[in-house]
């Protein structure tokens, strides 16, 4: 059987995704605030950003739920965030001449990606009273043809990637809150087709333009991609998270569950399994260590 | 020196190490806190969550979202006048 192609992958996601649930109301009940209970885990404890730290060790049960749930606050806040960038850079690229074939699926992209947003954004403001602020900032730039593009995929697809290694476990997790393990259930869902699109159309754009790129130009795409892979994992550490957890002194938690090396190992497992096909493209070289 | 005039000294002092320390590219020998930081690509967007919770420590506060533009990141100055004078200055 030849390898489906790039329309045809878009076809076959495209009919899945016109058949799926669109109203989140439809699949999660969402508790009353006042009858949720906080005594709940509402982020699996292994990923917990501080979990095997000293810090994890010193909290009892109690102090460890209550973190676990400023920490789905904080993932579904990041998520927002996330999807922010996702559907502004995919508004602007539908029916971009080269990007015809792929214009239907991102008209779904879109769709979903907003509906995510509406879930992420539910919880964190009906259970949280808030959705945490953004540490990004973009600086415009000159690109090589193509590298725009690419770069912008590649970086939906790492995050997206590692996101849905959260989700897909915690979707699964038995000890979490309902409401938490459902949008953690829907998102990997939809998801997956996410994952599946993105593989293939990073791929394709890598085949098409990187060819015509200069030594110079490869080199920045790779060390690109390798900071944002960095970047990325940075705001799984939120000092935001931390204060409301009640801990007194945020950033120097931030700092020392970033550099202890339980995490550090946490994440380059993390990473090297969800970014694999990278490599295996060509598009990274090296195995990118967190 | 006031306390706020050596404030800001180890302030300015733990930005050009940080920069030093995390830069993109070569850090230039008249590294100053006049030297364009993005411009020159010493600083690049994916290193600003990093350096944003760096300064956010400096001042023990979260940072206004609406204050981060890009032009406040130009150089170490503008960085510390943005985010930093107010809590630290003299
Ligand atoms: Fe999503
Ligand atoms: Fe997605």
């Amino acid at each position: 059987m030849s390898p489906e192609s790039l329309a045809e992958t878009v076809l076959r996601l495209s009919t899945v995704s016109r058949s799926s649930p669109r109203d989140p109301n439809e699949t999660t009940h969402w508790p009353e605030p006042d009858s949720l209970d906080r005594a709940q885990w509402f982020t699996s404890p292994e990923l917990i950003s501080v979990y095997g730290t000293p810090l994890w060790d010193s909290l009892d049960d109690h102090a460890r739920r209550q973190l676990s749930f400023w920490e789905a606050v904080g993932f579904y806040s990041l998520n927002i965030h996330g999807e922010k960038l996702l559907i502004e850079g995919i508004a602007r690229r539908l029916y971009q001449p080269g990007l015809e074939d792929v214009a239907e699926y991102l008209h779904h992209f879109l769709d979903e990606e907003n509906q995510h947003s509406i879930w992420f954004a539910t919880f964190c403001l009906r259970y949280g009273g808030k959705i945490y602020p953004d540490r990004k900032v973009a600086f415009p730039r000159e690109h090589a043809p193509g590298e725009e593009d690419l770069l912008f995929f590649a970086r939906v697809a790492v995050f997206e990637e590692l996101v849905d290694r959260y989700n897909s476990a915690m979707g699964r997790d038995d000890r979490l809150a309902p409401v938490a393990r459902r949008i953690n259930a829907n998102h990997h869902d939809e998801e997956t087709r996410h994952l599946v699109f993105g593989r293939r159309l990073v791929e394709h754009l890598w085949r098409w333009h990187a060819p015509g790129w200069s030594d110079e130009t490869v080199a920045g795409v790779r060390a690109h991609l390798a900071g944002y892979v960095m970047a990325t994992w940075r705001e799984y550490y939120n000092p935001d998270v931390y204060r409301d957890a009640g801990f007194p002194d945020p950033y120097a938690t931030a700092r020392q569950a970033w550099d202890h090396p339980a995490t550090a190992a946490h994440r380059a497992a993390l990473t090297a399994r969800s970014l694999r096909w990278l490599y295996e493209a060509g598009i990274l070289e090296a195995p990118v260590l967190s | 020196m006031t306390a706020g005039a050596s404030a800001e000294a180890a302030a300015r002092e733990a930005l050009r190490g940080w920069v030093r320390e995390r830069s993109a590219a070569a850090v230039p020998d008249d590294f100053d806190d006049h030297t364009p930081l993005i411009a020159s690509g010493l600083v690049t967007s994916l290193q600003i969550t990093d350096l944003l919770l760096v300064v956010e420590e400096m001042r023990s506060a979260p940072l206004d979202p609406a204050s981060l533009r890009p032009g406040v990141f130009r150089d170490i100055d503008t960085i510390y006048a943005t985010f930093l004078a107010d809590r630290l200055g003299s």
